[in-house]
């Protein structure tokens, strides 16, 4: 007996061998034990992102990650505090006075990643595989524009429009489609937006070194790099889906640095905040949180109806017991901070008797007996759209529902997934949506000209803009100031139009979302980069 | 027992045909243009005559049963097509997935067994005695508790507080530890209690009386007789946990971030991305179907019964 009870015991212990020949035959202890005696002598930060970094593709998007991309692709133009205009890998550049030509005196000291050099061919020949794919990249108007590039020399490369398009400086700052490839990285067709990279091959500070997929990404410092060579030696940037895992992973110092917008709930940053361990920060204001009104839609046509709609949003309840006030609270569509926005307007303060009055006035009455406001028989219902697995959205569309009951406004939540309710909101099938600014460079220029176009390239706002009785004006407006060489009539135009989308009530500005970081103590050179999908890996050292 | 192989296995044939038509199918009845989502992942504006442009390229203007047929060819060769997102291959990018999936899944399996079996048969010998009260309470906890909870107090616990494991990610043993723990969990308590019962109706059969009477131990009338008999309806259950966990466990793979079938499924819904979702169905289908297989040959190895009456 004794025999057959050690068969079963022995069948066991031999599953538990096999799993662990099973586990340890695919695991490498080894070598991460010597990444841990390798990690006192080099620097290593380890970071975590949501989702997988994509193919480091500086021409194409999604699942591509803006801040991978800026790790190792440069622009010619860099995006400076306060939207000042930077030189970068162009020394510098001439502008011709129809602002129809731009002449770029490119920097001589750049080379890619793999030795290659970075000169006016290798410019032109990757702006000329972006405009091959010119038809995919139409949101970003400079494409649209571009009329022909040029190698004047080895260092000088021209740019020429078909009109003066004023942004274009500006838009050579984004992070995709317009940054450099090496040679070496072009697949054989030369079309990289079809066949992809051959390598991720650029002049920035980071290379990538090792990666798999959906679980990590390695980046060791560029030692060839032109500019302030970053302080430490490699970048690991971690898969980790759940905001909640990401914090006890930072907790458990598996993780150094906890970076971006929407990362972490609001509840945790705070919670990591009180401890007083870490180190936290909140950045400037990046994007305008936001509610889009729908004036195509008859009931949100009338001026009084919206005006009230802003008066009875209580923002500073939503900022206090939905944000923890790490959000500050927004009056108007772009924060004052950025190039061209500051407006002198009277914001819509929170008032409910107004808000109530404006309703009466707009001929929505309260009926004895009943929960709604009625016009003409009908209930004052709006509908509410958000993203179902968007959980701040989700909270604030509650909020409203409960607040705007008081005042006998019947809001109707409607809730879908991220690309249903992309295509709701296309075809303008909501009263009331949320949106938010593009952030900077895009603001205020880019935001305000996908107003204007269509659905098909452009943005939700069109439609639901349709209804305003200055719709034209605002669109010609717009068009003429992205054309406009001349800066003070362009300050008044942004003025005008922006101060008309004010008083027209389109758009309820909720709050400015901003960057948060938090640390371990023993890291510093942590700040904000103007653009809002930088990190600032390069400045950031680790103390012993 | 090789003519009882071979009759489940052309008995396979059918069902793998209608899990490729019903994949299929769902698919295309589901709302949305598989050629606007392409466009839409490649961030194209979806203007018509791209779009239509498009359904020829992708052969979505043909008619559905060609389709259908192409699309099997293809499948047979394991050709899934390539994803709309990543433009790589389905089934390359599955099989990247599914490793993960497979030791993740084998880990929580031999968890199950080697705790549920011991924990359950003591519960049937000693019932109403301590082990059996305790073996009810983690019942309980188990089948109620939810996994992503379970999950974050074995991280906060055992990896924060008390530094033992990782918290997050793969590589060494020690990363398996929590998340197999997490994705068993729910399993035990139910095959304890299941396995429990089955032991103490069997305890009332003729043959454990006869056994009795024979004068053998009782250590020996367990381990001989019940437990071979006692273990059908744990196999049942655990093969069909099997295909379950085979297709990915998306709460446990989110909060460890472990990269498996579970979390490929659910980004390749959320970006639209149809060879995608109809390769991982098909798979899944697959694995369901395979898991089946085992069981019924797992049932003719415990009970001769079933393979007798196939050979009659």
């Amino acid at each position: 007996m004794v025999l057959k009870r050690s068969k079963l015991v022995t069948s066991l212990v031999g599953l538990l061998v096999l799993l662990t020949i099973f586990v340890t035959g695919c695991s490498n202890t080894t070598k991460d034990q010597e990444n841990a005696s390798a990690k006192d002598q080099t620097k290593v930060l380890t970071f975590s992102w949501a989702g997988d970094i994509g193919d480091l593709n500086p021409h194409t998007y999604f699942p591509n990650q803006w801040f991978s991309q800026a790790m190792v692709y440069e622009p010619l133009v860099y995006y400076g505090e306060g939207g000042e205009l930077k030189p970068w890998l162009a020394e510098s550049w001439d502008v011709s006075k129809d602002g129809k030509e731009y002449v770029f005196h490119l920097r001589e000291d750049v080379t890619f990643s793999d030795g290659s050099p970075f000169n006016a061919a290798i410019v032109k020949k990757n702006f000329d595989t972006v405009l091959a794919n010119a038809p995919q990249h139409e949101w970003m108007e400079l494409i649209n524009q571009i009329k022909s590039t040029e190698v004047v020399d080895e260092s000088t490369f021209k740019l020429t429009l078909h009109k003066p398009y004023y942004p274009t400086l500006q838009e050579l700052t984004y992070i995709r489609p317009l940054r450099f490839i090496g040679e070496a990285a072009f697949p054989d067709s030369q079309n990289t937006f079809k066949e992809g990279l051959k390598s991720p091959i650029g002049t920035g500070p980071w290379i990538l070194s090792k990666y798999k997929k959906n679980e990590e990404a390695v980046f060791i410092r560029n030692e060839k790099y032109w500019g302030t060579k970053p302080e430490i030696d490699k970048v690991v940037v971690k898969v980790i889906p759940d905001g909640e895992s990401r914090v006890l992973a930072f907790e458990k110092k598996e993780i150094d640095l906890i970076f971006g917008n929407g990362v972490i709930s609001q509840d945790s940053f705070q919670f990591l905040k009180d401890s007083g361990i870490y180190e936290t920060k909140l950045s400037e204001p990046t994007a305008t949180r936001a509610l889009l009104f729908n004036t195509n839609r008859e009931t949100m046509k009338d001026l009084k109806l919206r005006a009230a709609l802003q008066h009875a949003f209580n923002k500073q309840a939503v900022i206090d017991n939905i944000f923890y006030g790490t959000e500050k609270k927004a009056d108007t569509l772009f924060a004052p901070n950025i190039p061209y926005t500051k407006i002198n307007v009277k914001p819509y303060e929170y008032d409910a008797e107004k808000a109530k009055q404006l309703l009466d006035e707009a001929g929505w009455k309260r009926v004895k007996g009943k929960p709604f406001r009625e016009k003409d028989g009908e209930i004052l219902q709006l509908e509410l759209l958000f993203i179902s697995t968007d959980n701040i959205q989700k909270a604030i569309a509650e909020f409203i529902q409960g607040d705007f009951r008081k005042m006998g406004i019947d809001i109707k939540l409607i809730s879908q997934e991220e690309e249903t309710f992309w295509a709701t909101a296309y075809e303008g099938g909501f009263d009331l949506l949320f949106t938010a600014s593009w952030g900077v460079p895009f603001d205020p220029h880019a935001y305000l000209s996908a107003m204007t176009k269509t659905s098909e390239n452009g943005s939700p706002d069109y439609k639901a803009q349709l209804g305003l009785p200055v719709k034209k004006e605002i669109d010609r407006k717009i068009k003429e100031t992205l054309l406009s060489t001349d800066e003070a009539k362009r300050k008044m135009l942004y003025k005008d139009i922006l101060t008309a989308l004010h008083e027209q009530a389109v758009y309820l500005p909720i709050s400015y979302q901003s960057n948060a970081a938090v640390y371990h103590k023993n890291i510093s050179g942590v700040h904000f980069l103007p653009q809002e999908y930088e990190v600032p890996f390069t400045s950031i050292d680790i103390n012993k | 027992m090789g003519w009882f192989i071979v009759k489940r296995l052309t008995s396979l044939i059918p069902i793998l045909f209608g899990i490729s038509l019903i994949t299929f199918i769902l698919l295309h009845l589901t709302p949305g243009d598989p050629a606007v989502a392409y466009l839409r992942a490649s961030h194209i504006p979806p203007a018509d005559e791209t779009v239509a442009a498009l359904r020829v390229e992708l052969g979505l203007d043909k008619p559905l049963y060609v389709q259908y047929v192409e699309w099997l060819g293809k499948v047979v060769q394991l050709d899934l097509g390539m994803s709309y997102v990543s433009k790589k291959s389905v089934w390359d990018e599955i099989m990247l997935h599914f490793f993960p999936t497979v030791q993740l899944t084998l880990a929580s399996c031999i968890l199950i067994v080697v705790v549920s079996l011991p924990i359950g048969i003591m519960s049937a010998i000693y019932k109403g005695k301590l082990i059996d009260q305790f073996s009810r309470i983690i019942a309980f906890v188990s089948v109620s508790m939810p996994a992503f909870w379970f999950g974050f107090l074995l991280i906060y616990f055992l990896s924060v507080k008390l530094d033992l494991f990782p918290v997050l990610g793969r590589g060494t043993f020690a990363h398996l530890v929590l998340p197999s723990l997490t994705l068993s969990f729910a399993y035990i308590g139910t095959y304890m209690r299941l396995l429990r019962a089955s032991v103490l109706e069997n305890l009332n059969e003729p043959f454990v009386m006869y056994a009795r009477a024979r004068g053998l131990r009782e250590r020996l009338i367990v381990s001989r007789h019940l437990l071979k008999k006692s273990l059908l309806p744990l196999v049942t259950g655990l093969g069909m946990s099997l295909g379950n966990m085979l297709s990915g466990a998306v709460i446990v793979e989110t909060v460890f971030a472990w990269p498996g079938m579970g979390q490929l499924f659910v980004t390749s819904i959320l970006t639209r991305d149809y060879p995608m979702i109809q390769g991982c169905l098909l798979f899944m289908g697959v694995i369901f179907v395979v898991c089946n297989l085992l069981v019924d040959l797992a049932y003719s190895f415990l009970d001769p019964r079933i393979r007798w009456e196939g050979e009659k």
